[in-house]
């Protein structure tokens, strides 16, 4: 799947490193409080072990923001304290759930099991990270990412008040400026051009309940 | 054997109407020409393509899923072989002899090879399926909740030692998944679960959300990454059919593809990657000429297609028989038969007969079609191809977009799609293989339910897994499995097996 091999361009020197760790490590650390304040407003407590392991994780996403542990394989680090932060957050999410009931399960059962799972693989995995090294993590192609996004989320914003005319063509000139090569007069005509051709081929070659143009039309 | 025939014309006469196999022709064409979008997998063309399905009876919107499925298939290898971007990862072996074959002028015969040892392929794997599906069944009907959760474990198990790189993280990923698959409704209390209070979760997230968002968008963002680095083959494409020695050098070849091809297909846990990687160099190993693999040689191109499309069709088996999608395209097919009513398991072949056969009967008549449609539409394709990633991308974005808020006119299924999207991209940027993930999503909760079944049967016995025999055997294949992929030789080798994917 990572099919696109990194070129040159894309490594990181040892101060970039040290930069993306510190970033990328205070971003897990700002979840990982948001996450242990949200603890504390549940309903029912949550047990003892969570808020410690939640604990934990901040100061491991803390340390390692200060290079006080070795992140010799990022890619293995950031990825496995990713997981790790979403068994943690399953773990307050299915709080308020009962768990087994004699020899029942109750509905939290499964999710705390997967999750107590998912987690003791990831720890396998970060501490792993920290002992060999490992490829880097490539560059996000950021522009990328936010007009496609963008153009997703004004879909599905639009899609109803104004109807398909206008979110198809609202998205596509927004997801067209995520290229880099993008010529704004091409641009137009395609997204004319494929609004013309959705408009006539969803809500009338396929009969599926399409609004066309918006609500006051 | 006489069962067999009859089955069979049982569903040829379904399946031969003439409605059907305008269906199934109009399946097998627009399939082809998503697939052959560069970057839209299988998975990601059925998705957006089934509100199409939508308004058609249900053995109609099948038979026509059928042929959008093979369509995608055979589109992601004419990518390959064009252009040398996989359509899809299944289609990866497809680029390094096809795309070779291109640049020497023999696109031509690199296309129809692939086209007939599809059609080859397909002929056996139909009557593989049509044989097989009645015994399995009985098989099926003896399967209780412990040997539902077994086999399950053995299909993830699967699809772990499949994927590429560390165990480990493909089977956090796995766990990744079957957590993410408990949001929604509890089945037994009903009770809402990590659902953030939000309604439109109270259902779960839909599996086309979670499959969209990490195949398809996430794959765009991959995409947009590389730039303009794509090589299609120029110039008109002359010469279509392959000549006599071309076809002597591929028979075997073809042949042995569809063996491995079916015999993967058939394992849950995705099976048409392995199958393709394990025909290329199984063919290597036989050729006499190994040297010649890499430069063009007409096998490398016959074999993988032969067992990716072997392999593809005989998925359908444990879909049809017991009810378990090995792959995430197949989990695509649950969600599309349960639209129309239709749940997937061994009662489809008694209660619904003209069903099974018909659809069993139209993945042949689907093999058919590619023929018929693809080597003359070569053409097209390649001028399809010549259209620039910049116009492409907001094309297919959208039309995902329109195809996940169709099926069930929900806003809120599209935002999901784009954080989806996002977490496909981080996935990739850390190594993560999204398909063992997706197929968590899709066992997960049938995992759970047997889980719990067999655990209240046994009154809280957690060794009833161990005292059935038949979960017993399934259990001790999937440890065997694992331990099996963990060992350092065999490491070595697995690797080797996915060397050619740089």
């Amino acid at each position: 799947m990572s099919d696109a091999t990194p070129s040159g361009e894309w490594s990181r020197s040892a101060e970039e490193q040290r930069r993306y760790n510190l970033l990328s490590g205070l971003v897990f650390t700002t979840l990982g409080v948001i996450l242990l304040v949200s603890s504390f407003m549940l309903q029912s407590p949550a047990p003892l072990a969570v808020r410690a392991a939640i604990i934990v994780f901040v100061a491991v996403c803390i340390a390692i923001s200060f290079g006080l542990l070795p992140v010799l394989n990022p890619q293995d680090v950031f990825g496995s304290l990713g997981l790790i932060l979403l068994g943690l957050t399953a773990f307050i999410a299915s709080n308020e759930l009962p768990g087994m009931r004699g020899f029942a399960f109750g509905p939290g059962t499964a999710p705390r099991l997967f999750a107590t799972a998912m987690i003791v693989l990831a720890l396998i995995v970060l501490v792993g990270g920290f002992l060999t090294p490992g490829p880097e993590v490539t560059k996000y192609q950021v522009r990328g990412m936010v007009f496609v996004i963008g153009a997703i989320l004004a879909f599905a914003a639009s899609i109803r008040p104004l109807g398909l005319v206008v979110a198809t063509f609202a998205s596509v000139i927004i997801c067209a400026a995520a290229a880099d090569d993008v010529k704004a007069r091409e641009t137009v005509l395609v997204a004319i051009g494929i609004t013309i051709f959705c408009a006539l081929l969803f809500p009338y070659g396929l009969n599926l309940p399409f609004q066309l143009w918006p609500r006051f039309w | 054997m006489y069962d067999l025939i009859n089955h069979l014309w049982l569903g040829m006469s379904v399946a031969a109407t003439p409605t059907y196999v305008m269906l199934c022709l109009v399946g097998a064409l627009v399939g082809t020409l998503i697939g052959v979008l560069p970057g839209i997998g299988s998975l990601a063309t059925i998705a957006m393509l089934l509100p199409i399905t939508f308004g058609l009876p249900p053995v109609g919107a099948l038979i026509m899923l059928a042929g959008i499925y093979y369509g995608a298939q055979y589109g992601g290898s004419t990518t390959s072989i064009l252009v040398n971007i996989p359509g899809e990862s299944s289609s990866v072996v497809t680029c390094l002899d096809g795309h070779e074959m291109a640049k020497n002028g023999r696109a031509g015969p690199a296309l129809a090879i692939a086209a007939i040892g599809s059609f080859f392929a397909g002929c056996v794997a139909t009557v593989l399926v049509a044989a097989l599906g009645a015994p399995l069944t009985s098989v099926a009907l003896m399967f209780g909740p412990a040997e539902y959760f077994s086999l399950m474990v053995l299909g993830l198990i699967f699809a772990v030692v499949l994927a590429r790189g560390s165990v480990i993280k493909a089977l956090a990923i796995v766990l990744m998944g079957l957590l993410l698959s408990m949001i929604g409704s509890d089945l037994e209390t009903g009770a809402e679960r990590m659902t953030w209070g939000i309604p439109e979760m109270s259902d779960g997230i839909g599996f086309v959300v979670v499959g969209m968002g990490v195949f398809g968008f996430g794959e765009i963002l991959r995409n947009l990454e590389n730039k303009g680095t794509r090589e299609i083959v120029q110039g008109k494409i002359t010469g279509l059919m392959p000549t006599l020695p071309d076809l002597k050098a591929a028979a075997g070849a073809i042949g042995r593809g569809t063996l491995l091809g079916s015999c993967l297909g058939i394992l849950p846990g995705g099976g048409t990657i392995i199958a393709s990687f394990a025909a290329y160099t199984l063919e290597t190993r036989v050729s006499k000429h190994p040297e010649r693999f890499g430069r063009g040689t007409i096998e490398g191109v016959a074999a993988p297609e032969s067992a990716n499309n072997a392999a593809s069709q005989t998925a359908f088996i444990p879909l049809l028989t017991l009810g378990i999608p090995p792959n995430p395209v197949m989990a695509l097919m649950v969600g599309a038969m349960t639209i129309h009513g239709i749940v997937p398991g061994p009662q489809v072949m008694t209660k619904q007969p003209e069903l099974f056969w018909g659809m069993i009967a139209s993945m042949w008549i689907g093999n058919l079609m590619l023929i018929i449609i693809n080597l003359p539409l070569v053409g097209v394709w390649v001028r399809l191809l010549r259209v620039p990633y910049r116009h492409l991308f907001p094309m297919i974005v959208v039309f995902c977009c329109i195809g996940i808020y169709s099926v069930n006119n929900a806003p809120f299924d599209v935002s999901m799609t784009a954080i989806f999207g996002v977490v496909g991209y981080w996935m990739s940027k850390h190594d993560f293989e999204p398909a063992p993930m997706i197929l968590g999503y899709v066992l997960g909760p049938l995992m759970e339910e047997n889980l719990r079944r067999a655990m209240l049967i046994a009154r809280g016995d957690a060794t009833v897994f161990v005292t059935r025999p038949i979960s017993a055997v399934l259990l001790a294949i999937a440890a065997l499995l694992l331990i099996l992929a963990v060992l350092p030789s065999i490491r070595g080798k697995r690797d080797e097996v996915f060397v050619g994917d740089d």
